[in-house]
């Protein structure tokens, strides 16, 4: 059976298909303002992938932000099911998926069969989201890719306490004029970001093994980051952001 | 069966309606009785001895509208709802009081009352100095003698004096209310309530604001209401929501759209505002104290042994819920001290809990998928 995940993030929408646990095609595409045309976009663009015809794809569950107002299907899922079912599909070990988006961060601990135990959000803060990574790349006038590759070549750890993106930007603006090394305010904007999330994992508790999501995984500054807050290895799959698409997918076929 | 949970106007019509027109109501009582009005800020004021003195208490509560006029007065990290306090007394929408007072609960609702009282002039104020150590010996007896100063200060205000069958009618009007509401708590540990907990948040909220005599006889026909509705909507997921003040209707409202229905709730704005009756037997005043000293307690006085853990351990097995809802208004230091604890006693005995912290507007769209994720959670427990 060919099912469909389709994560309709604050930022960027994302479809998985998916046939007999095996994943056909993925896509993903700027949701912008008309959430209902991007969706589509991403669902074809994913079907002319796997050079499918829609008609192939028997069921479709959506999930992320916007997964209510998606047209294309009736079934959804909570990103934090999603998290778990596409995580644990990825890592059969997985007890803690991190899924680390644009707007929020979210922690889920799970067990053997992906069942949520319990799970977290960051609370109304900026300062734990890619939003934040994204603010601070621009002041630091890098683009958003190179913020991690640049964190990796500090040498320094600096202090940042960004409870607030805004305070925090007024932070980096004061290192700057500190003349402090642009790679050593690159680190300490992700540890700052891995500092608000781990705060959130240690809330739930977490277990070995560490998934990290969602699409500021790609940022390895960040990974490094967080491994040092968890003083433990994290497992990064190979496309983060598209885990809550593919565990969409997955619930579809149940 | 439809998932409704939208307000049955004809059952609920008359609580709903005080409580969104509560500044008519006083207006229309005083203009009927030609008593006056005291607005109390904590539920450990006895409203018993105000009502004795043909006063009519009414709660001070919030709005949930956004302001801007209490910065200079309330320190921001105390909690939204003392500063939501105040600003309608700031705002002029309580124009229609008295008097004021309070009696010692937590420091931050006592400085939206001392704000009040500076800022907002009114013709009678009151500072009962409740205990904290409610868990003393002594506790009661100290209170007695509070309630003794009390009155007398009322009746050198009114010029008149609360004479014993007073008392005793008052007595028996917030007895039978407390009476009519716990039996309508009692409908909803059926299998299917007859009644939502965004309905039950109505009936007790206009309950701490109108008379107890009219609330009383609206409740009567509640009852009779309620004997014959059957309900219309599915129960889902039965919950339980705790913490510190909550009128948060909207809030209730979005979770019960989610195929859920709270069944009880242990809220000063619900089910601990009228657990306890005052008991009668000998002297008044001691008998009024005995009942504010013991029932069941806000965390500023649950210590050092947490009672109101048992408590809501036997609300959650009596009325038996799947998962609870635990919030605090934000920064509510009594709440934060507390909730680790309650966390634990319920995860103890396997029920889940989702922690939420309230402000002056709860962000609906962001805790929706907390709520959700969490109901996804607990029925997926229902099918391992």
């Amino acid at each position: 059976m060919i099912t469909a995940g389709i994560d309709i993030g604050a930022k960027t929408v994302k479809v998985v298909l998916v046939e007999d646990g095996g994943i056909l095609a993925k896509s993903l595409v700027l949701a912008g303002i008309d959430t209902a045309a991007t969706t589509q976009q991403a669902f074809d663009e994913a079907l002319a992938a796997a050079d499918l015809s829609k008609e192939k794809v028997e069921r479709l569950v959506a999930t992320g932000t916007g997964r209510k107002d998606c047209a294309l299907t009736d079934r959804e899922i909570t990103e934090v099911g999603a998290a778990a079912k596409g995580a644990i599909h990825i890592l059969k070990s997985c007890r803690t998926v991190i899924d680390v988006g644009a707007e929020e961060g979210r922690t889920v601990r799970c067990d053997e069969n992906g069942k949520v135990i319990d799970f977290a959000f960051n609370e109304k803060c900026a300062a734990g989201a890619g939003t934040f990574a994204e603010g601070m790349a621009r002041a630091l006038q890098v683009p958003l890719e190179e913020l991690g590759p640049l964190s990796l070549t500090s040498r320094r750890a600096v202090q940042m306490n960004a409870q607030c993106a805004v305070f925090a930007e007024s932070e980096v603006v004061t290192l700057i004029h500190a003349k402090t090394p642009r790679q050593d305010i690159a680190r300490a904007v992700l540890d700052a970001i891995a500092s608000r999330i781990v705060s959130m994992v240690r809330k739930v508790g977490f277990a070995q093994d560490v998934v990290l999501i969602g699409g500021v995984a790609r940022n390895p500054g960040f990974v490094e980051a967080m491994k040092r807050s968890l003083e433990m290895d994290v497992y990064v799959p190979e496309d983060p952001e598209h885990v809550g698409a593919l565990g969409a997918a997955l619930a579809a076929a149940e | 069966m439809a998932n409704q949970a939208v307000l049955d106007q004809e059952t609920f019509e008359t609580f709903h309606n005080w409580r969104v027109n509560r500044a008519e109501y006083a207006k229309q009582w005083k203009k009927r009785t030609g008593g006056k009005i005291i607005g109390y800020f904590c539920t450990y004021v006895p409203e018993e001895l105000l009502y004795a003195a043909g006063i009519l208490p009414v709660r001070i509560l919030g709005s949930h509208e956004v302001q801007d006029v209490t910065e200079p007065h309330i320190f921001a990290m105390f909690c939204p709802f003392c500063r939501d306090c105040l600003a309608q007394g700031l705002k002029g929408r309580f124009d229609y009081l008295d008097g004021i007072t309070i009696a010692q609960s937590c420091l931050h609702i006592r400085q939206s009352f001392t704000s009040w009282q500076k800022h907002i002039p009114v013709d009678y104020n009151y500072y009962l100095p409740m205990p904290n150590h409610v868990q003393s010996p002594r506790a009661a007896p100290f209170l007695t003698k509070e309630l003794e100063v009390f009155k007398a200060s009322l009746e050198k205000w009114l010029g008149r004096k609360i004479d014993d069958a007073a008392i005793d009618d008052a007595i028996e009007v917030y007895n039978r209310n407390r009476d009519l509401l716990w039996k309508v708590y009692e409908l909803r540990k059926g299998d299917a309530p007859p009644l939502t907990g965004e309905e039950a948040m109505e009936m007790v909220l206009s309950s701490q604001m109108v008379d107890k005599q009219d609330h009383n006889a609206a409740l009567e026909t509640l009852l009779t209401r309620l004997s014959k509705r059957e309900s219309t909507r599915s129960t889902g997921t039965r919950l339980m929501i705790l913490g510190s003040e909550n009128d948060d209707i909207e809030f209730i409202r979005m979770v019960e759209l989610c195929d859920a229905t709270f069944v009880t709730d242990d809220h000063c704005t619900g089910s601990r505002y009228f657990w306890n009756n005052v008991k009668l037997n000998g002297n008044r005043l001691e008998n009024i104290a005995e009942r504010y000293i013991k029932r069941v307690p806000c965390p500023s006085k649950d210590w050092p042994q947490r009672t109101r853990v048992a408590h809501v351990l036997e609300l959650a097995k009596t009325y038996g819920i799947q998962g609870a809802i635990v919030m605090q208004q934000k920064f509510c230091d009594p709440h934060e001290i507390d909730t680790p604890a309650l966390i634990k006693a319920l995860n103890g005995v396997g029920l889940k809990t989702l922690f939420l912290e309230f402000d002056v507007t709860v962000p609906i769209g962001q805790f929706k998928v907390r709520v959700e994720a969490f109901l996804e959670m607990l029925q997926e427990d229902d099918l391992f």
